[in-house]
């Protein structure tokens, strides 16, 4: 007759609750697999999308911060750090430090174009993330960021008008506002070392010839042979800002097996949505 | 035939090897056949043109009058002649139609005001009074009064552009006695910053119209009036009382935390967030209770504080706004609190007993912002035929 026989429609449906119970440990062996190469991830972010981000990277920076020491004195008032940023080279350093921050502390964002620019794009305006309820009460805030898109020659930050001179560069800004998540490792020759992949780069990688840029592929290479990061065995600033230069550049076509591994650990830490968000 | 006659002329049109540098058309000569004169002006002008235009330091140097403002306000028409004059005036048509275009775009509604009233509206003293037939009347100081009715009369959102008077004896170069307010008042759904952000829109509007159609006239008043360009961000700037006052102190200004904003305190808070945030133009929020009018909202989050707000343009106000109370309780409540005699104000509370919705709205003086726009020194600049308490006529 032309009626599939019960029996046999109960084994395929057998078969079929089998199979999606292997896929599943498929799924969760892969998550597992990418925490035992990925230093420092609690888990993959890609795989488990019901899984936010909030929790999974405040351990990432040991050390502790006091922003009062840092910033100055609360005076009762928001704290605004103001970043004016060419729209023609948006600082992703920038907005993936902003990220951290988010979750460190209770952070207003706000964009803003100035008037010498007569218009920017949709994802310039939106890099920040979506307005924050409560951005009617601006005391209630811990810190202030304010982006605005201006044409300038060079990126600058201002904070206290009255104690402090503008800080310029990406680089610099970089390092200021990393040093409101964590403080730099106590050891200065690794200290060093952290800035000076920092400033390898913003110079070499990011603004650097060809000849240049080779040439520190082949120097991250050879560093990511010795440690999971670049530093060694902490995820720091010169992972960030490295990363980030690499990603600006686009140049993913030779990439040598060691950094490919870094970057992929690099994604799987979960900070760089925002970096490749503004790139696509 | 003297200078400044009307002629009519019947010419050839011919062009020219050399730039005729001179004059606004550069490539072409009228080489006349017949000419008419219309109107013949009187030889002894009282002012000459070319003195008029030139600029204050150049004048000195080279031994070349320029003319002082009395005299060219008493002899105004010839004054508005001058290329700079043309200038100003017509920036200004270019705000005001600014201001009712963007307005209309976001579905505005425009009203027309009474101006002659029957009690003083904001309760203040400086009011011009006028004979009314037996008795008198008042000439109103805004329309403040009309456009919360509006509200109540369910329009909604609404403007205004009309005379305002103020009988303030102030002397200054930023006060006139007769000027042109440009209102706005809104009904809200869930927070006044919905009308705050309604009116900084606006206002970029019109600095955006101006900055991308009159850089013409810009220019030809930068050459007789030099000044930076004026610079915005959009959307726009807004920082909360407690901020502005934690700036002043960092800057070595001693201030209560509810005092009022002294105008060198405004002028100095204006170059501290220039310094910062590269922007002539930004709104204060929550403004202390105490320093505000009656009628203003308090706070509900924080009794020392209003929501209400000032706006600025070069370390300038040019707008003082607020949510309003609309609940006819509270505001005889508020009323008793600042001394005012209820009976004065019956019509006013009258007009929230039978429903009202939240609202709030400001209003800015046409000639204030067009002078800080262009980075003037005083009002009567950007006033046509201006009054203050030394000047009627022309």
């Amino acid at each position: 007759n032309g009626d599939v026989d019960p029996a046999v429609k109960a084994l395929e449906a057998r078969q079929d609750e089998i199979l999606r119970k292997l896929y599943e440990l498929k799924a969760a062996v892969e998550g597992l697999a990418k925490t035992v190469t990925t230093p420092d991830a609690d888990l993959d972010v890609t795989v488990s999308s019901s899984l936010s981000s909030q929790s999974s990277s405040c351990a990432i920076f040991k050390g502790t911060t006091n922003l009062d020491a840092l910033l100055g004195e609360d005076l009762g008032a928001l704290r605004d750090i103001v970043i004016n940023a060419n729209p023609a080279q948006p600082p992703l350093t920038l907005l993936v430090l902003h990220g951290l921050l988010c979750q460190r502390y209770r952070v207003l964002s706000t964009v803003h174009v100035h008037s010498s620019v007569s218009s920017v794009p949709p994802q310039l305006l939106s890099c920040l993330g979506p307005k924050h309820a409560d951005s009617y009460a601006r005391h209630m805030f811990q810190l202030g960021f304010t982006l605005i898109w201006k044409d300038v020659p060079k990126l600058e930050m201002k904070f206290s008008v009255c104690n402090m001179c503008p800080i310029e560069g990406e680089a610099n800004v970089a390092r200021f506002l990393f040093k409101l998540l964590a403080p730099y490792p106590s050891d200065p020759a690794l200290a060093t070392l952290v800035d000076s992949w920092v400033d390898t780069g913003f110079y070499q990688l990011a603004d650097g010839s060809t000849k240049e840029r080779a040439a520190v592929l082949r120097a991250l290479n050879s560093a990511l042979g010795r440690g999971p990061w670049l530093s060694g065995p902490e995820f720091s600033l010169a992972d960030i800002a490295c990363y980030c230069c690499l990603l600006q550049n686009g140049s993913a076509s030779s990439i040598a097996a060691n950094v490919q591994g870094w970057m992929k650990s690099c994604e799987n830490l979960g900070h760089f949505g925002p970096a490749k968000l503004l790139l696509k | 035939i003297t200078k400044e006659s009307i002629v009519d002329v019947e010419a050839m049109v011919r062009k020219v090897e050399q730039k005729i540098e001179s004059c606004s058309q550069q490539d072409v000569e009228l080489h006349i056949e017949r000419i008419f004169v219309i109107s013949q002006a009187e030889p002894r002008l009282p002012l000459q043109l070319e003195d008029a235009v030139r600029p204050d330091g150049e004048g000195e140097e080279e031994g070349r009058a320029t003319v002082n403002q009395d005299t060219r306000l008493d002899n105004r028409v010839i004054d508005l002649r001058t290329t700079t004059s043309q200038a100003i005036f017509r920036l200004q048509s270019g705000v005001c139609q600014l201001f009712r275009d963007t307005l209309t775009k976001k579905g505005f509604v425009e009203i027309q005001t009474p101006k002659i009233i029957s009690a003083a509206s904001e309760g203040g003293a400086n009011v011009f009074t006028v004979s009314y037939f037996k008795s008198s009347a008042y000439l109103a100081q805004s329309p403040q009064l009309y456009k919360q009715m509006c509200i109540c009369a369910d329009f909604d959102k609404v403007f205004c552009v009309g005379p305002v008077f103020r009988a303030e004896d102030s002397n200054t170069h930023r006060h006139l006695t007769e000027f042109v307010g440009l209102d706005i008042e809104m009904a809200f759904n869930y927070h006044y910053h919905e009308v705050i952000d309604s009116i900084t829109d606006t206002m970029v509007q019109i600095f955006k119209g101006l900055r991308d159609n009159f850089q013409a006239e810009i220019q030809t008043v930068n050459k007789q009036f030099p000044s930076e360009p004026f610079k915005f961000l959009e959307p726009t700037l807004r920082l909360e009382y407690t901020e502005a006052v934690a700036m002043l102190h960092e800057a070595g200004v001693e201030m209560g935390d509810e005092d009022d904003l002294s105008t060198p305190n405004e002028k100095l808070l204006g170059r501290l967030v220039k310094e910062k945030y590269d922007t002539d133009f930004y709104v204060l929020d929550k403004y202390p209770l105490a320093v505000r009018p009656f009628y203003t909202m308090p706070d509900p989050n924080n009794p020392k504080y209003s929501n209400s707000y000032d706006m600025f343009m070069r370390g300038e106000e040019i707008l003082s706004g607020a949510q309003r109370v609309h609940d006819a309780q509270l505001l005889s409540e508020r009323a008793q609190h600042h001394q005012i005699d209820l009976e004065k104000i019956k019509s006013y509370i009258d007009s929230f007993r039978f429903g009202a919705p939240p609202h709030g709205g400001g209003g800015i003086g046409l000639e204030r912002v067009c002078m800080l726009y262009l980075g003037l020194h005083n009002v009567r600049q950007t006033s046509m035929f201006p009054r203050d308490p030394k000047r009627l006529t022309p």
